[in-house]
């Protein structure tokens, strides 16, 4: 295989991600300097402090992805960069130094969307991986992370049709979200998954999120159902029901998350089989920090199997925000001639379309 | 890189950006100014690409980057030092990080220089001002609030049209006008002392934060990884 060797670029949350990726498939560097550790403390993302930190450590990726591909900027294609959506002032940051290089080093520039880099890293081939079957079209693709939560159908390359979506918190906040309240810190979708996994009880139920007869999920009804059981669950253990006082027993912490968790992959998996039935899908792609839980992956490709539909999930570090995926994303965008001027902004809402090509 | 080329200098803290050539020497040779607003990416790169083509010089004569690193809007900073940093690891080139609210200072003094105690004022935020001292801290005060001014202390304001004395706007005007050379001076007066920037850890001077919120030390809580080893066959494309 060869083609085109992209440097792409991804800043738009709290990961600084830069990779090289070989015509759309094969990764020579993907390196990621990672916030987490630096937003636990607030629980949360601090654009501020998101976007000073992309500044802090966009040169040191930069040097050790072109280190690890063992490349320099000579045996560069394309500049690929994601323009939206995101933060606005972490964007920026990415998209003002990835400008900066493909003027400098006359490389086209190439803008692509954070939303489909995550559909994309399907694509990606795993180290050492000579070739591997594309996913087949049409396909039917569910993107779960911190801030998004919706499904597409594709029947060609950048071609989407949005089936639905969350019509309020993206899946990673539910998570978030009841972490905090089970004590388990931020982020919480790890933390739930292994807590999940210690659950020797599996009779907790939470309420599911249908929405029915549509594509869309909810997931503020079931964060409210939380709050509730949480509470009860410390009444039960004489606990003060909304109080930092006292832990819960390491068991129940366990029974919650795994009932909790249940929920949300039951409604993810019937909505994307569902869709995927109702498209005429031949297979399904995942993507999105959230599709890194264990349960998920194994839920999802038990009813795939189930149903002779090819299912790829990417290993969870392409699950959560890297360059590769905007490499992968890129790819494709470069071979249809899209293109970005000098001009290009950040754009903090743009929606999942096809884009238009710019150069013949 | 040239040595002894030509410092560009870009300043995007200020609502009026600002791309500069100067000498070695500190010299201001030529600049391009205009309104960015709050939109400082969109015409940074092509009006550095129109200052360097009508003064004919390539991107391969230039001998250092000077980036202004407030304090200042937080969008024009990312925007100005993001680019700064991209042409200097392009181009190799020694980066320095020049302080916006002293330069300022500086040009102000240079408009005026009977002017003694001038104590600069800007937009933090939409409610809030800083302000600042020569040789202090910058702080944040609330706007409207007494800005507690000594009695031979004169006011510089920048980004205040309308909102702060006619004689403070005016000098503001002056002193951003000469903010390029004032920039230009201190750049060049680093470099030729052997004092560039470290490219990689060269951050902005911000000064508003959300209420409760530290900015934590830059190294802090930033973990990176190269989780993704080369392919099989090792290396890049032949
Ligand atoms: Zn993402």
């Amino acid at each position: 295989m060869s083609g085109p060797l992209l440097l792409a670029l991804e800043s738009s949350c709290d990961e600084t991600g830069i990779a090289l990726v070989e015509d759309g498939r094969r990764i020579h560097a993907n390196v990621v300097a990672s916030q987490v550790a630096l937003h636990a403390p607030t629980g949360g993302i601090v654009p501020e402090v998101a976007a000073r930190a992309h500044l802090r450590w966009i040169v040191p990726v930069l040097d050790e992805a072109l280190a690890t591909a063992g490349a320099t900027m000579r045996d560069v294609d394309g500049v690929a960069v994601t323009y939206g959506p995101g933060l606005a002032g972490s964007l920026l940051v990415g998209i003002n130094f990835a400008k900066t290089l493909a003027w400098a080093h006359r490389k086209p520039l190439v803008p692509v969307n954070h939303l489909e880099g995550h559909l994309y890293a399907g694509w990606l081939l795993d180290p050492g991986e000579a070739e591997r079957e594309a996913p087949p079209f049409p396909l039917v693709a569910l993107v779960v992370s911190g801030g998004h939560t919706f499904l597409v159908e594709m029947r060609d390359h950048l071609d989407y049709r949005y089936l639905g979506g969350t019509v309020d918190d993206a899946a990673g906040e539910a998570f978030d979200k009841v972490g905090r309240l089970l004590g388990l810190g931020y982020p919480g979708g790890p933390a739930i998954s292994r807590e999940a996994t210690r659950a020797t009880a599996h009779d907790r139920v939470f309420p599911r999120a249908w929405l029915r007869g549509t594509y869309d999920v909810s997931f503020s009804g079931l964060k409210t159902a939380a709050r509730r059981i949480v509470a009860q669950a410390r009444a039960d253990e004489g606990l003060p029901a909304d109080g930092r006082e006292g832990d819960l027993a390491a068991a129940t912490v366990a029974e919650l998350a795994w009932g909790f968790q249940d929920s949300v992959v039951d409604v993810l998996t019937t909505k994307t089989i569902r869709a995927a039935e109702e498209v005429g899908a031949r297979g399904i792609v995942l993507g999105g920090g959230v599709a890194a839980n264990g349960a998920l992956r194994a839920r999802i490709s038990g009813e795939a199997e189930a149903r002779g539909l090819a299912l790829v999930i990417p290993r969870p570090g392409l699950c959560t925000d890297n360059g590769a995926m905007i490499g992968a994303a890129g790819a494709r965008r470069f071979a249809a001639g899209v293109r970005a001027g000098l001009d290009l902004d950040a754009r903090p809402s743009l929606p999942l379309a096809r884009p238009a090509a710019t150069a013949s | 890189m040239t040595e002894g080329g030509p410092i560009l200098l870009i300043d995007t803290a200020t609502t009026r950006a600002v791309v500069a050539l100067g000498t070695a020497g500190g010299t201001l040779l030529e600049q391009r100014r205009w309104t960015a607003g709050y939109r400082h990416g969109e015409e940074l790169l092509a009006r550095t690409e129109a200052l360097l083509g009508d003064r004919q010089v390539t991107l391969a004569d230039l001998g250092a980057i000077a980036v202004g690193t407030g304090p200042g809007a937080f969008t024009g900073l990312r925007v100005g030092i993001a680019t700064a940093k991209g042409l200097a690891h392009a181009l190799g080139l020694p980066i320095v990080g020049i302080a916006t609210g002293p330069a300022l200072l500086d040009a102000a003094r240079a408009a005026d220089p009977a002017a003694s105690g001038l104590v600069l004022v800007a937009p933090a935020g939409p409610n809030d001002r800083v302000l600042l001292r020569l040789g202090e801290a910058a702080r944040i005060v609330a706007g409207g609030a007494d800005l507690g001014l000594a009695a031979d202390e004169r006011l510089v304001a920048v980004d205040l049209a309308g909102r702060a004395p006619e004689e403070a706007v005016t000098l503001g005007e002056a002193a951003v006008d000469g903010l390029a050379a004032a920039m230009l001076r201190a750049a060049a007066a680093r470099l030729a002392a052997g004092d560039a920037d470290d490219l990689a850890t060269l951050v902005p001077e911000y000064v508003t934060l959300p209420r409760g919120v530290r900015m934590p030390p830059p190294d802090e809580g930033v973990e990176m990884s190269g989780s993704e080893p080369g392919p099989a066959s090792g290396g890049a494309r032949p």
